[in-house]
């Protein structure tokens, strides 16, 4: 009963013309920027991030979230017509979507991808909806001494699920966290890393970060890079029904795809390209045709596809009920839910619950969205791919420049944008992840604060962290993470799970 | 590695140890836990029960220097299969300079000079960056966004940026 009030309550809210307008409008810009390669969800989140500062904070949300979600349609649309990942999380789809293209079956490709995404995304909206209320509950429960542990374990499970090097990881994490103490101590008034600049003693913006590391640095990235020429393996597509084959191999793909994706979401630095590189290997691991993969196998498609959207949804499980982000995403969601002054957290469902269901109901409405967007119009989209990146990145750069401007009607964060996307550059250059940073950047301020109410409830003892069951069990959880990525036993299987 | 040797074209051991990838990154994480050290060294630390306004700052610096030296190690160790910076990597001048170069024009000119010239001023500056952009597709480009900034910012959103320039 509470549940279908609760769903009651979300409707209400996401049908009125306004949040259906900017669930539209996400869906769009989501699936415009998916298809368009060169440009993913972070940095455009991150552009659009000063905008929702204008806007009512459910809006913003609804349409931050449609960015998000729409990417994993689009970016299905470029990996099989074109054989280049719009998005991270469509690399896999690349490998058999792509050969499903060359022989004549490209519209089955386009069509699987989108009907496996959205039953994905009508699961994973329910999942929402019904394991939400009860871990904001447990949420709630937490004392300081637990919710700084919580933080560091979330750090650390980020950490070693995603790729590349670990060490580096945690380094780029601690250096996210020094970038959120910039500015005036909210305990003692004193001025940290300020280096004498006036503008930074509010700090510095969750919106300028982002919009430099990820979109002027991603620019930059693209741009030190040749061009690539893309050639279109449809000119036409004649048929985007499915055969009945296809539907018979699909759907328990699709099932798959989809119960993977959800579990691998909810997990701190899950999210939608882990599920879908997951999902690829289960589906090649327990097809009774292995063979077939590579040259155009459905469940290639089916499986991978359903996951990415699956977990790109669940991934709002512990932003939304803990206020922990588990993705760049996340961060850039908790970003935005500060500006408008709301603090992240197991209260948010309380107190806003318009808010929170409304997002949740709009989640399931962008995604019926997504379907008709992306199947009968596909055609427009495909036209899409023919603006060169040369034309693109200006209006990016652009739409950085004046999004960073409009945060603080400030030149000065212009210029701090300017110089975190040169060093997002360079730290992609030294293949040292950004996103850990986004990360530690959101966490800083409230893993400091948590840190100090434990320590005054300690009386400045830090063995309270291991005195409360809960907060040991999350401290032993981390540490255990941190012992099994150095196994080298473990370490191969991690690299693996990425290349394949 | 001899590959890299070549892409980089550094005889000098110690210089192909530096251009490693990790010898780098290790580099860079220290200097910014050195540089932290150093800015906060009169924060006053107070106890771990009243923590002063370096207290977090410093225990957040010595263990990204502690990180980075770990991540310096490896890259030296790591002779083999160390990924090394290549000869592209370096070439990538064009795009930092005149990326950085248009935004920070903009920054400086949008108040004084409002929107529509200081897009002019980023697009013309900006379009340098990328080889293959023909000066009538960057008016075009610049005349297309401006129209579009226009439009969503100033029409739909009534931001309050000045528009043209203040004589």
């Amino acid at each position: 009963m509470e549940f279908i009030h609760n769903l009651a309550v979300g409707f209400g809210v996401a049908l009125t013309p306004a949040n259906l307008f900017f669930a539209l409008a996400g869906a769009l810009i989501g699936t415009l920027i998916g298809v368009l390669p060169g440009i993913g969800p972070i940095a455009t989140i991150a552009m659009l991030l000063p905008l929702t500062f204008h806007l009512e904070p459910t809006s913003g949300l609804i349409m931050l979230a449609g960015i998000f979600y729409g990417a994993q349609y689009g970016g299905s649309t470029t990996a099989i017509l074109v054989n280049l990942p719009g998005e991270t999380s469509s690399v896999v789809t690349c490998i058999d979507g792509h050969q499903m293209a060359r022989q004549g079956r490209a519209g089955a490709a386009l069509a699987v991808a989108a009907l496996g995404s959205f039953f994905a995304g009508c699961v994973s909206t329910a999942l929402i909806a019904t394991f939400a209320p009860p871990l904001a509950k447990v949420g709630q429960s937490f004392g300081a001494p637990e919710y700084f542990s919580l933080m560091v374990l979330g750090l650390i499970a980020a950490v070693v699920l995603a790729h590349g090097s670990v060490i580096k990881a945690v380094a780029m994490i601690v250096l996210g966290l020094l970038i959120g103490l910039v500015g005036t101590d909210g305990n003692t008034g004193g001025t940290r890393f300020t280096f004498g600049i006036t503008e930074l003693t509010d700090g510095i913006d969750i919106a300028t970060l982002a919009i430099g590391v990820f979109g002027i640095g991603e620019i930059i990235t693209n741009l030190a890079q040749p061009q690539e020429t893309r050639g279109l393996a449809a000119k036409k597509i004649s048929r985007l029904w499915p055969t009945r084959e296809d539907f018979r191999r699909a759907w328990p793909a699709v099932l798959r795809g989809t119960a993977l994706g959800s579990v691998l979401g909810v997990l701190p630095g899950g999210g939608a390209t882990l599920s879908a590189f997951a999902a690829y290997a289960l589906e090649k691991r327990t097809s009774r045709h292995p063979a077939e993969f590579g040259h155009g196998a459905v469940e290639g498609v089916a499986g991978p596809e359903s996951a990415n959207n699956a977990g790109a949804q669940t991934s709002f499980i512990p932003m939304l009920t803990l206020g922990i982000p588990g993705n760049a995403v996340m961060a850039l969601m908790i970003g935005a839910l500060t500006i408008h002054g709301i603090q992240p957290g197991p209260q948010i469902m309380s107190e806003r619950p318009g808010m929170f269901w409304g997002m949740i109901a709009s989640m399931w409405i962008g995604n019926l969205m997504l379907v008709i967007i992306n199947l009968p119009l596909i055609g427009m989209w495909v036209q899409l791919l023919k603006l060169p990146y040369r034309f693109l990145y200006l209006a990016i750069l652009l739409f950085c420049g004046i999004g960073v401007y409009t945060v603080s009607n400030s030149a000065a964060a212009v210029l701090l944008a300017a110089f975190f996307g040169v060093l997002g550059y360079v730290f992609t250059r030294l293949e040292c992840e950004p996103a850990p940073m986004i990360l530690g950047f959101v966490l800083g301020p409230l893993m400091e604060e948590n840190l100090r109410r434990a320590m005054r409830i300690s009386s400045g003892d830090p063995a309270i962290f291991i005195e409360r069951p809960i907060s040991l069990g999350l401290l032993i959880v981390a540490l255990g993470l941190c012992v099994l990525v150095t196994l080298p036993a473990i370490r191969s299987k991690r690299e693996e799970a990425f290349q394949d | 590695m001899s590959l890299s040797e070549e892409r980089t074209g550094l005889p000098d051991p110690f210089w192909r140890a530096l251009a490693r990838k990790d010898v780098l990154a290790g580099l860079l994480f220290i200097v910014v836990a050195v540089l932290g050290l150093w800015i906060s060294r009169d924060y006053p630390i107070g106890t771990a029960l009243r923590m002063g306004t370096g207290y977090v700052p410093r225990l957040l610096c010595w263990l990204l220097l502690g990180l980075g030296a770990i991540v310096l190690v490896q890259g030296l160790r790591g002779a083999q299969g160390a990924r090394s910076l290549s000869a592209g990597d370096v070439s990538a001048l064009r795009p930092v300079v005149f990326v950085t170069a248009s935004l920070v024009i903009f920054g400086v000119s949008i108040e004084r000079l409002g929107l529509i010239v200081s897009i002019l001023l980023l697009i013309g500056v900006g379009a340098v960056a990328a080889r293959g952009l023909r000066p009538i597709e960057t008016l075009a480009a610049a005349l297309v966004l401006i129209v579009l900034s226009w439009g969503i910012f100033i029409l739909g959103l009534g931001l309050t940026i000045p528009v043209w320039p203040e004589w």
